[in-house]
């Protein structure tokens, strides 16, 4: 019996590919089905995400198991075998645990880090629970999986920085106010993506909101719509004091704030920070304030800039969670390991004491009465002699592991030591 | 007894040293917990070694410089614990616990004082006046800690590109309102060990440290009067306390006269 793993993902297939091959929710159970009806797979487990398919399974035979396996895809799916193979790869033992790890943490995921997968995961588990084509094999190994997937998000910053610019925006404003709650908001512009971007922010415990723009009817509508408040054109820099963070998105030809207007502002916030982000083009904030103390101006440009760093620090904490899969992966691995052979040592132990027992009893006779001491004696050299015997069997059925010949070998080794199987 | 228990907190603010290094080389979020755990440890040692040595003496052990290192350290940390709770900033240990670590080493280092207590020190005042500014002191190093944080992490937004720092520190609020509470907490503290002092001591000799003390109060008092009317915050005020907590350091350091705080202790 073997772990098997069959799959495909964005980096191995192109969309076109993938989307031929998604097993589509309506006919999962289905598929299931199909997947264990042969005595060739013992448990199995189907991952379907618009990138990536991944098809875990508990096998009988590795050669057996995949052709099995690749053969229930391109059926499944009425597609020839040699159209998808190409774009397969295959697992086996110790590989499939490392892979399992791996996808659930989000370390083989287009953005690395994001959270989605082990939801998807999650949810293809308990699928498959329901079925019932998971059992004593696959069910462990996925909790540990789900287990690793969190120690990977508490352990590294592998999924705590932002890769959107919308949510870059956001978390640079938490940098600079630690909580956005209590916080004002004032859109230059009511476009649509200023709309946008407020909308994130209210969504993040921002207090209230301000409306700005040059047709004081659009402000109207945005305010009443986002329950703010529009700002009348001529007021704007009576105003604008109020506001923590400034979101610019007017379709100006020129600059609206100049940096004197910032040094104003300053000090009239009594040197509170503001945030402000410039998304229109051309930019409505004139790119010296943030020159200004307490002034932190980002165009959109930066943005992106932060959202390339953000991808960098990942990648970075991404090494820090690859160390932590491969203890895991080791620790599981002996995990199943000592569960396996656990009752051949058991009962190569208890035919050795059980002979040793009986020896004892003949050879008592003779000895007529002993003292506790020699007593003692006696039971610690027979015991330390069969000790020494099997320390050396034990030690190799120990190390034979996932081999897939273990199986053979440990029988071999009962064999010659006496013990039935 | 109490050199035992400050050997065993040295080797448990070890641990503390061992996490501010390895968080600037590596970083693992685990590391933190055990440093944490061995602080704390250190921390009780260091309180019951401080109590057996006063016991031992039958005086407080603050006439010795040993003493003073060992019972600076152990306010550092209390100070430490004490923001931690508050507002749960690992980085903040960076800062802190190699400060412990060399302070309690240094009293490790020197060797118990055997000479007899001077009858000058035996004055309630005293007791009030040496803990009550050893925690102003810490907490100006505090607020020279986040005023270092803020700049870094303001540096770090200004210049758009985020490396390193910008993930580990706090946001700069955080670190601005620390700054301050740990200014407001120092203040109170200096003051009232400082008339606690000038209780203990009538006539006021001229003692070095005593000017000193007295410039570092002063420009300590305009830096919260300025920041409490004119709401000035931010990158000035960190300036300010980091330059003002440099006044503290020469008045705690620069000015003891043969191992003695004041030059008129014998």
């Amino acid at each position: 019996m073997t772990l098997l793993l069959v799959g495909l993902s964005h980096k191995t297939a192109p969309i076109d590919i993938r989307e031929k091959v998604h097993f589509p929710q309506a006919r999962l159970y289905e598929a299931l089905q199909i997947l264990t009806s042969q005595p060739t797979i013992a448990e199995g487990l189907i991952l379907s995400t618009c990138n990536r398919m991944e098809i875990v399974t508990h096998a009988v035979d590795t050669t057996c198991g995949l052709d099995f396996v690749r053969k229930f895809i391109s059926d499944f799916h009425c597609l020839p075998e040699e159209f998808i193979h190409p774009f397969l790869y295959n697992f086996a033992h110790s590989d499939v645990v490392r892979h399992v790890f791996r996808v659930a943490s989000s370390l083989d995921s287009m953005v690395i880090g994001e959270p989605q997968i082990l939801g998807q995961f999650k949810t293809a588990f308990n699928q498959a629970s329901s079925v019932g084509t998971v059992g004593n094999t696959l069910s462990p190994l996925m909790h540990r999986a789900f287990h690793v997937a969190k120690r990977v998000r508490s352990e590294t910053g592998i999924s705590n920085s932002a890769v959107s610019v919308s949510y870059a925006a956001v978390e640079l404003a938490k940098k600079i106010f630690d909580k956005l709650t209590g916080r004002t908001v004032l859109l230059l512009g009511a476009g649509k993506m200023s709309e946008l971007s407020a909308k994130h922010l209210i969504s993040q415990g921002v207090k209230s909101l301000l409306v700005w723009n040059r047709t004081y009817q659009r402000a109207v509508d945005m305010a009443s719509k986002l329950h703010g408040e529009a700002i009348h054109p001529e007021e704007l820099f009576r105003h604008i004091e109020r506001a923590d963070i400034l979101i610019c998105s007017t379709g100006s030809p020129g600059v609206i704030l100049k940096k004197s207007d910032a040094q104003r502002l300053v000090q009239l916030r009594r040197n509170k920070p503001v945030f402000i982000i410039d998304i229109a083009v051309p930019r409505d904030v004139d790119p010296e304030l943030n020159k200004v103390n307490n002034i932190f101006l980002y165009d959109i440009d930066d943005l992106r800039h932060v959202v390339d760093a953000n991808l960098r620090h990942r990648q970075k904490e991404a090494l820090f969670a690859e160390g932590i899969i491969h203890d895991e992966v080791q620790s599981y691995i002996n995990q199943i390991q000592n569960l396996e052979v656990a009752p051949s040592i058991v009962s190569l132990r208890q035919h050795w004491d059980s002979v040793r027992q009986e020896e004892l009893a003949k050879s008592r006779k003779r000895f007529g009465r002993l003292t506790t001491d020699q007593e003692a004696a006696l039971e610690s050299l027979t015991q330390g002699i069969i000790n020494k015997i099997l320390h050396g069997p034990i030690s190799e059925i120990k190390s034979l592991g996932q081999d897939p010949s273990a199986a053979q070998r440990i029988k071999a080794i009962k064999k010659m030591l006496g013990v039935k199987n | 007894m109490s050199i035992l228990l400050l050997r065993l907190t040295i080797g448990f603010y070890s641990v503390g040293l061992l996490h501010s290094f390895l968080s600037i080389i590596t970083r693992k979020k685990t590391l933190f917990r055990v440093a944490l755990g061995g602080i704390w440890a250190g921390f009780v040692c260091h309180f019951l070694s401080i109590l057996m040595a006063w016991f031992e003496s039958r005086h407080p052990p603050i006439s010795s410089l040993q003493g003073v290192l060992s019972f600076f350290a152990f306010v550092i940390v209390l100070a430490f614990l004490l923001s931690y709770a508050r507002y749960r900033l690992e980085s903040l240990s960076v800062f802190v616990f190699p400060l412990a670590f060399i302070l309690t080493l240094g009293a490790n280092l020197m060797s118990a004082p055997n000479q007899p207590y001077p009858e000058i020190l035996r004055s309630l005042w005293l007791y009030l006046h040496v803990p009550s500014i050893f925690l102003g002191y810490a907490a100006f190093f505090v607020a020279f800690a986040s005023g270092v944080m803020y700049l870094i992490q303001e540096n770090e937004l200004k210049r758009k590109r985020p490396q390193g720092f910008y993930y580990r520190l706090p946001s700069l609020e955080v670190c601005d309102e620390l700054g301050y509470k740990a200014l407001s907490i120092g203040f109170s503290f200096v003051t009232l060990g400082m008339v606690a002092g000038a209780l203990w001591q009538p006539p006021w000799p001229l003692d070095p440290k005593i000017i000193a003390s007295f410039i570092t109060w002063l420009t300590y008092t305009v830096l919260i009067t300025y920041r409490f009317s004119t709401g000035l915050r931010g990158r000035k005020a960190a300036l300010m306390a980091i330059a003002a907590f440099i006044l503290v350091l020469i008045t705690f350091v620069g000015t003891r006269s043969q191992g003695s705080a004041h030059s008129f202790i014998q």
